[in-house]
């Protein structure tokens, strides 16, 4: 027993933070009834042994993710921490139907902003700053992909601030990653709570590479009569950091794993792949390669990973592109602010899922208010992800503060400004505790002819106590998420 | 449907693999030999730089002609390709590009051959620790083929790579025979040839060939001898013969193959005509040469048919 005791004493709820499983009081929240009397019944050295077996279970099922070193990716052992987050049912369906609301505007923005522009005329987001967006393309004006959709895979970041509300950081509309992880992760950790998952109702995730896949073969053109459509995932090869993504959902959906030099285009703008019997056409390609990497004869000339000729191609109709070239422009972080406005416009209802009071440096205004109060505030540049170039207002030197000020009101167009949010928290284990840490969440939504929410999502977690920075390339985890209905 | 890029992918991590499995039974079998082997047969490590082909790479690294340097150039050197950690290395690099066709519990194996090679390979520099480590390397390979045997389908990629793995054993077994047989059939003084019979045996054990050798030679007699039993048993999976016929198999399956069978059946066709009774040293190696370059035409064909249009990600031998 007194191992027990020990380990009671140490799941401590933090100070500062949301604590998705434990109340201030130290009791569990009604979802993690279960799983927190038999954190409490295990002990921490049952715990540490579990943790030894899981990290051992990814080493040996290789899953990897990539990090740059001389030159060349290597890949490491993906991190994770057994403990899972959960969420309860009954809250989880409020969150699955504001994405699904907040992905029908996006993609009913991008569609009309690639055509008729009628979010422009009606003066609901300034022309300028759309047309300003690095990732607006003008060479996909009076394109209308399948179901008037662009952004058909989503990748929504949501964290949960200190009052306990989970509101939407950000949209990744380009090449969002994550989801085999999401899958992976849930496999180690049935392993490690094996007897949890038969007390309680934990929702499955593994439906999500069928429901990829279904999605894939109905973008397929409508010429493509009298046979299978044919699906390939495009990726930029082996030394990308997604690389594993790449192969686990090529492999899941039975889809050919395609680099850029494996196709071609023909004189009559159809796709094909090299194959050891000739030439092979494909319908469908979900890509896992930047709209400027995708076609060196329409974006960067000297893409390596490109294929010339396939915005010709898909132009023409002949071949669909799962996310549409262009999709981007709504995941700048300027327009991401206007996100509200735009579910009012498109749907005439009002946001389910609120965004972080954001700052706009492009309004003189908000300007002068972030450089007043630039300390107590995380500056973010628009067009960035991974976590890259942002600074933290009361974490960065008085130099670093400068050093970011003085970029914004260079450029104040590519710059945002939040409130510094204190993340909401779940027990970790630690050297030789159970530690709150930081944390957030990405569900992944796929959208066609209609609208797909993972259950949970890829739960990642800043490993560093007190760190708000919670990407896999900058020293993060990830945990397992568990949507739990509750009696 | 297979790309040609991932047709190169499994081609090379199937020789890579092979290969790998072959250096360590030829090393197991000469630690194993050398052990109890009497001082008047001044047994030397050289041959096994022979039979792997890396001696030139061996002497310019720096080496020493000693045991140690020999193991470890054949078990972990980085910059031989041919050492065992660095073919299972590039095995898996080919086979990481190539997963979305590969089955997933054979991945799985590799991936334990690869952990356990990288963290292990110090047991096998010990002469005590070695029998066990190159065991293990042997057995995972074999695992690993019977994992592909029932679970993947008979498709381009299977085929592919068995293509791939009996090329590479054919290559293996005619290098065996060249450095090993080579030496007992050379004219020798009385004394040395004392052990002749034991050291005939190594070489079919290097081979995983001296059980069924023995079997068979009890049921019908000598035959054609060691030598014969190597190249032309066509029962016996490991003789050139058989790995040939297996490649002519896999080859008829693939899309256009007409050059590439081309290609094997003039390998057979010379491979047929060896009389292995009549050669000396010197002719047996002349017919290892001929048989070498035959089968190097085999690659070559398979390359221009298959792999032309592949790209750079494939990890391809330099020696070939």
């Amino acid at each position: 027993m007194g191992q027990t005791v020990r380990t009671m004493a140490e799941m401590e709820v933090g100070t500062t933070g949301w604590n998705e499983l434990l109340f201030p009081d130290g009791t569990a929240r009604p979802a993690a009834v279960a799983l927190v009397a038999q954190l409490r019944q295990l002990g921490l050295a049952e715990l540490q042994e579990r943790q030894n077996l899981a990290e051992l279970d990814i080493l040996a099922m290789g899953i990897t993710f990539t990090v740059y070193s001389d030159g060349r990716g290597t890949d490491r052992a993906w991190p994770f921490d057994i403990i899972p987050r959960v969420i309860a049912a009954a809250e989880w369906r409020q969150v699955e139907a504001g994405l699904k609301q907040r992905l029908t505007a996006l993609n009913r923005f991008i569609d009309d902003l690639y055509n008729d522009q009628n979010v422009l005329h009606d003066g609901i987001i300034p022309s300028d700053i759309v047309m300003s967006s690095p990732n607006f393309r003008p060479e996909c004006m009076g394109s209308s992909p399948k179901f008037g959709v662009w952004a058909h895979i989503c990748g929504t970041d949501l964290v949960r601030d200190g009052d306990g509300t989970m509101r939407v950081l950000e949209d990744n509309l380009r090449v969002p990653s994550g989801v085999s992880y999401m899958l992976q992760n849930r496999a180690i950790s049935k392993r490690a709570f094996a007897d949890v998952f038969r007390q309680q109702s934990i929702l499955p995730v593994d439906d999500y590479p069928g429901q990829l896949r279904r999605l894939l073969l109905s973008l397929a053109p409508d010429s493509v009569a009298g046979r299978q459509p044919s699906v390939v995932v495009l990726t930029p090869g082996v030394f990308n950091s997604a690389y594993f993504e790449h192969t686990f959902l090529a492999q899941s959906m039975g889809a050919a794993l395609v680099e850029g030099a494996d196709l071609y285009v023909d004189n009559d703008d159809r796709v094909f792949m090299r194959s050891i019997g000739g030439p092979q056409p494909v319908d469908v390609i979900y890509r896992r390669v930047d709209d400027l990497f995708l076609d060196p004869e329409c974006f960067r000339s000297d893409s390596m990973l490109g294929v010339p000729g396939l915005m010709r191609a898909w132009r023409s109709g002949n071949v669909a592109i799962a996310n549409a070239p262009g999709a981007g422009v709504a995941d700048d972080k300027v327009i991401y602010s206007w996100v509200p406005n735009l579910i009012r416009y498109y749907l005439n209802e009002e946001a389910i899922l609120p965004n972080v009071a954001t700052y706009r440096c492009s309004e003189p205004d908000d300007l002068a208010y972030v450089v007043r109060n630039a300390a107590e505030l995380v500056l973010k540049p628009a067009n960035e992800s991974g976590g890259y170039g942002i600074t933290i207002g009361d974490r960065a030197t008085a130099a670093e503060l400068a050093e970011a000020v003085a970029k914004v009101k260079a450029e104040p167009r590519n710059w945002i400004a939040q409130p510094i949010l204190t993340l909401s928290t779940a027990p970790t284990i630690c050297d030789d505790r159970l530690s709150p840490r930081h944390l957030d969440l990405r569900p992944f939504v796929l959208s066609g002819q209609d609208t797909y929410v993972t259950t949970g999502g890829l739960t990642r977690v800043a490993l560093v106590e007190g760190s708000l920075i919670v990407n896999s390339s900058q020293g993060g985890g990830s945990k397992d998420t568990w949507i739990v209905e509750t009696p | 449907m297979l790309l040609s890029r991932v047709a190169a992918n499994l081609y090379w991590a199937a020789r890579y693999l092979e290969r790998a499995e072959g250096t360590a039974r030829i090393v197991r079998e000469h630690t194993s030999l050398f052990v109890d082997s009497p001082s008047s047969l001044r047994l030397s490590w050289d041959p096994l730089l022979a039979v792997t082909g890396g001696e030139s790479m061996f002497d310019d690294m720096d080496n020493q002609r000693s045991e140690t340097d020999i193991v470890h150039f054949l078990l972990s050197e980085p910059r031989n390709p041919g050492s065992i950690q660095a073919s299972v290395g590039s095995a898996r690099e080919n086979l990481r590009s190539a997963r979305e066709v590969f089955p997933i519990p054979a991945w799985f194996v590799v991936n334990d051959l690869h952990l356990y090679v990288t963290s292990r390979v110090e047991e096998g520099l010990h002469r005590r620790s070695r029998a066990r480590f190159l065991g293990h390397v042997i057995t995972e390979h074999q695992r690993l083929i019977g994992v592909l045997t029932s679970t993947m389908t008979r498709d381009d990629a299977y085929t592919m790579m068995r293509l791939g793995r009996h090329i590479e054993r054919a290559d293996m077994a005619l290098r065996v025979l060249d450095v090993r047989a080579g030496q007992l059939l050379k004219s020798r003084e009385p004394q040395e040839l004392l052990y002749d019979d034991l050291q005939w045996l190594s070489m079919l054990k290097s081979l995983s060939a001296a059980q069924m050798y023995q079997r068979q030679t009890l049921l019908h007699g000598e035959g054609s001898g060691p030598i014969g039993f190597v190249l032309h048993e066509p029962s016996f999976p490991r003789s050139v013969a058989y790995s040939l016929a297996s490649a002519r198999e896999s080859a008829a399956r693939l899309p256009n193959p007409t050059p590439v069978l081309a290609t094997i059946d003039h390998a057979r066709d010379m491979l047929g005509a060896v009389d292995p009774l009549s050669l000396d040293d010197v002719q047996l190696h002349d017919t290892v040469d001929r048989l070498e370059v035959a089968i190097a035409a085999i690659h070559k064909a398979a390359d221009a048919a298959y792999f032309g249009a592949s790209a750079e990600t494939v990890v391809r031998d330099v020696a070939v």
